[in-house]
């Protein structure tokens, strides 16, 4: 009986870890390079409105979910490769700065944005 | 760390109705509950901080990174350089080449996962290698600008003297520029100024727009086309009020000194300050503005010096 609070202490803090370490899959590393790349490159338009901006920049969440993307082409990894690479209307190429390790890691992080 | 915050809250699990046994059992209960609640908040904030203090020698602003230089940094690492990523590009663009700075490392529960916060610049005197122009060289208002070739988004040579008789708004860009407040801020208030002067014919014909890309090895004639078809919302038509040009390298970099500009590529990104320059109809400088202005400011101030009112003078 002493040491019940002993053990149920145990228990709670055994329940506390699990809380803590949620149960679902931790991203990939290419996803946490993605994010990286995206924090860096398209987060400050893609993630904040722009008045000062001829046109707004599309809002990415969910950008995979979706059969097609903002410009109405299909959303898919070398559709949206192309346009990072070479621009869409106002959003400026990214070609040459981005490496090919950068674009794959960062369509995978898009492909986790909902 | 909301669900580590939200379990401190969760303690209570002593037994009703036995108050004298919790009165006794207490001090037992809570030490090791106390320590392992300690040591789960302690696993659920496992970043680490070091003080950092080098020199950057490189930047790469597209892996969103900086090379420094630095001492030995105790617990973590030996003196080395080595790349850091900073998550605020704000910060990429500030830092320079030579720039000393102070800055915390974090590293994750990954130790393989680190990353500098609290970036200061400590010392700029090392700043170098730089072909930022001085900016002594720079034009006075009333000045008379040089008469440099440029070739537009037509692939057709035009000098700035083919404007005589207009007043002239210029500024300078490059294309893959992804800084929203620069580059893209510049042309969308541009194409702003463009739509109301289009407006009025009388503004319209006394008036002319010019975009000058200051990376001309990307920007060639048909890339600036494209990109000034995306502010001109595809009117074509529109390129005879706004040119989209470049020059070779040295004639850009006596126009970017005469106006005021600097400029300097690293990494296929360009780190650059922002100059608009209006020239008045008899082909001198006017007025400059950086970085504080309006479009509706921009927009007054080329309809009077059109219409023969300029008011001389700069920020």
């Amino acid at each position: 009986m002493a040491r019940r609070p002993f053990l149920v202490a145990a228990l709670l803090a055994a329940l506390l870890s699990c809380a803590c370490e949620p149960k679902r899959q931790q991203p990939g590393a290419a996803v946490i390079e993605g994010e990286w790349i995206y924090d860096n490159n398209c987060a400050e338009c893609h993630e904040n409105p722009q008045p000062d901006l001829h046109k707004q920049p599309p809002n990415l969440h969910g950008l995979f979910l979706r059969k097609s993307l903002p410009s109405g082409a299909l959303a898919t990894d070398s559709q949206v490769r192309m346009t990072i690479i070479q621009g869409k209307g106002t959003m400026p190429a990214f070609d040459q700065r981005l490496r090919e390790e950068d674009l794959k890691n960062l369509l995978a992080y898009l492909r986790t944005l909902r | 760390m909301r669900k580590c915050a939200t379990a401190f809250t969760t303690e209570s699990p002593a037994a009703e109705g036995q108050e004298n046994e919790d009165k006794v059992m207490k001090p037992r209960f809570l030490l090791p509950l106390v320590l392992l609640l300690l040591s789960l908040f302690v696993a659920c904030n496992r970043t680490k901080r070091y003080p950092l203090q080098g020199e950057v020698v490189a930047k790469s602003p597209a892996a969103g990174e900086i090379t420094v230089n630095h001492g030995d940094i105790p617990g973590f690492m030996a003196a080395m350089a080595m790349p850091y990523r900073v998550k605020d590009p704000a910060v990429i663009q500030q830092v320079q080449p030579g720039d000393r700075i102070a800055a915390e490392v974090v590293v994750g529960s990954d130790p393989s996962n680190y990353w500098l916060e609290n970036v200061r610049i400590t010392d700029q005197s090392g700043r170098g290698q730089s072909r930022m122009p001085t900016g002594s060289q720079m034009l006075a208002p009333g000045a008379r600008v040089p008469d440099i070739t440029l070739t537009n988004q037509d692939g057709r040579k035009i000098r700035l003297s083919d404007f005589a008789g207009k007043a002239v708004l210029v500024t300078f860009i490059y294309t893959r520029c992804p800084m929203p407040n620069f580059c893209p801020r510049l042309s969308s208030q541009f194409a702003r100024i463009h739509n109301e002067l289009k407006k009025n014919p009388a503004d319209y014909d006394k008036t002319q727009l010019l975009t000058i890309s200051f990376d001309p090895k990307y920007d060639t004639p048909a890339v600036l086309r494209k990109y000034g078809l995306a502010y001109l919302d595809g009117d074509e038509s529109g390129f005879s009020h706004w040119d989209f040009a470049s020059s070779d390298p040295a004639d850009l970099h006596r126009l970017a000194q005469a106006f005021g500009l600097e400029y300097e590529e690293q990494d296929n990104q360009i780190s650059h300050t922002m100059s608009i320059v209006l020239i008045a109809p008899n082909g001198t400088v006017a007025r400059y503005w950086s970085t504080e202005w309006t479009w509706n400011e921009l927009l007054a101030s080329l309809e009077q010096s059109a219409h023969g009112s300029s008011q001389a003078g700069g920020e």
